[in-house]
């Protein structure tokens, strides 16, 4: 067998774009599951009593559905209903939030639910509100809880991106199987694109535990 | 808009026989990767030090790789490194088992660790081998605790054997997106997936949260 990586090299320009679409679909989706998953975790947690059953439900349907299911209802089914066609990267980032919202969601709650409750008696009663006792008393020390969580959870949103090229969103996994296929170089095309994700997953784990253990005691009450 | 769910209807015996090979490959895999899996933590944690940093490339590889890219990279380089035509089944087959191999192997080496040192070292002083003292004092206390991670990593690993369709293996994906494809009923078929999926899902998630109050480690 003889390898030939100048497949890498002369398709440079064409994978390095499918690079940058997926960091940057990966940090789009991280930045609005983050969000969505904090609003459903204190909907959760502390919404009207009717909404609940509604967040739960929400919340355990998409840990019990695959993502790749998600992504494909997102891009071909929901335009025949909605009638609004969504170019597959803005299809793929939907699909994705409405996911991994999910999961911030638990991470949250998780979070929230770590910190005693006697903190927040304490607070309530020095005279704060509830919200202000969330705010101010229990959110900074159950953030600090749940940044190791979050660490994985980024690095699952980056493996999930490569899911999105079943929608030919042109990430580095399409742009792989482009190449692949044109190619004829499988071996090589795969083993770099497997080196790449390595190269962007490992320091996301690694590094999001190393700034913990410099701030666990933040966290600690 | 006109919707006709009749196609579903048509098509059962293919979604049936489709759900069961997704059902099968997901008890296959994990049939696969807990023993996998135990064998290599134990060698991780106590082989000769080559072996087991060897052990622990794999395992640190394989948990920061895209599954999709390894059920990819086993379709297109397994027949040309072992010379042989393997089938699609047996192919997503070796990438899920791969996959879950690596995760399971870190779930039994949590396990193996959180069980104090001093259980191994008295078995070890009432005459039992290293090998002894494992299987019967240390193993069965860390699987005990370990099963809620394990069956989280069952219902990852039911979600997941549906990336396997991408090398068209006929689990439900890929049959649901076949019928689809076949039929133009879109939204129909794409719905059906969802719910089948949901249906088979729903319940281990739900399972998973019991097991995970049931065998909670009281510290």
């Amino acid at each position: 067998m003889d390898f030939d990586f100048t497949v890498i090299t002369s398709h440079a320009r064409f994978l390095g774009s499918g690079i940058v679409t997926t960091l940057v679909l990966s940090i789009a989706s991280g930045i609005t599951s983050l969000a969505a998953g904090f609003v459903v975790a204190l909907l959760r947690l502390y919404g009207p009593g009717w909404l609940r059953p509604i967040v739960v439900l929400y919340i355990d349907s998409m840990r019990a559905v695959p993502v790749l299911v998600v992504l494909v209802w997102t891009f071909f089914a929901l335009p025949i209903l909605t009638g609004l066609t969504m170019p597959p990267f803005f299809a793929a980032l939907l699909g994705l939030t409405v996911h991994l919202a999910a999961y911030a969601a638990e991470i949250v709650r998780a979070g929230v639910e770590s910190v005693r409750p006697g903190q927040m008696r304490a607070a309530m009663a020095l005279g704060m509100s509830r919200a202000q006792a969330v705010r101010r008393i229990v959110m900074p020390q159950a953030l600090v809880r749940m940044l190791p969580a979050f660490g994985s959870l980024l690095s699952v949103t980056i493996k999930d991106t490569a899911i999105a090229s079943v929608i030919a969103v042109t990430e580095l996994m399409r742009q792989s199987e482009t190449l692949a296929g044109q190619s004829f170089q499988p071996i090589e095309v795969f083993t770099f694109a497997m080196l790449v994700y390595f190269v962007m997953l490992f320091p996301v784990t690694r590094g999001v535990d190393l700034f913990y253990r410099r701030v666990a005691h933040l966290g600690r009450s | 808009m006109s919707f006709d769910w009749s196609v579903v209807w048509q098509h059962r015996d293919a979604l049936a026989a489709a759900t069961m090979t997704t059902i099968l490959l997901t008890i296959a895999t994990m049939a696969i990767a807990v023993p996998c899996g135990i064998v290599v933590a134990v060698v991780r944690l106590y082989a000769w030090k080559p072996v087991a940093a060897l052990a622990t490339a794999y395992v640190e590889l394989f948990r920061n790789l895209p599954l999709i890219l390894v059920v990819y990279w086993a379709f297109y380089v397994l027949p040309i490194l072992t010379d042989t035509g393997l089938s699609p089944l047996a192919t997503g087959l070796a990438a899920l088992a791969l996959n879950v191999t690596a995760y399971n192997a870190e779930t039994f080496r949590a396990g193996i660790n959180s069980i104090r040192r001093g259980q191994l070292d008295a078995a070890m002083a009432l005459g039992m081998s290293r090998v002894q003292a494992l299987r019967r004092v240390v193993l069965p206390q860390a699987l005990r605790r370990i099963l809620p991670v394990l069956a989280s990593t069952w219902v990852s690993l039911f979600k997941d054997t549906s990336l396997v369709s991408v090398i068209a293996v006929t689990e439900l994906a890929y049959v649901a997106m076949q019928i689809r494809a076949q039929t133009f009923r879109v939204l129909e078929m794409l719905t059906a997936m969802a719910v089948i999926y949901w249906l088979l899902g729903y319940p281990q998630a739900k399972l998973v949260d019991w097991m995970q109050r049931r065998f909670a480690v009281a510290e």
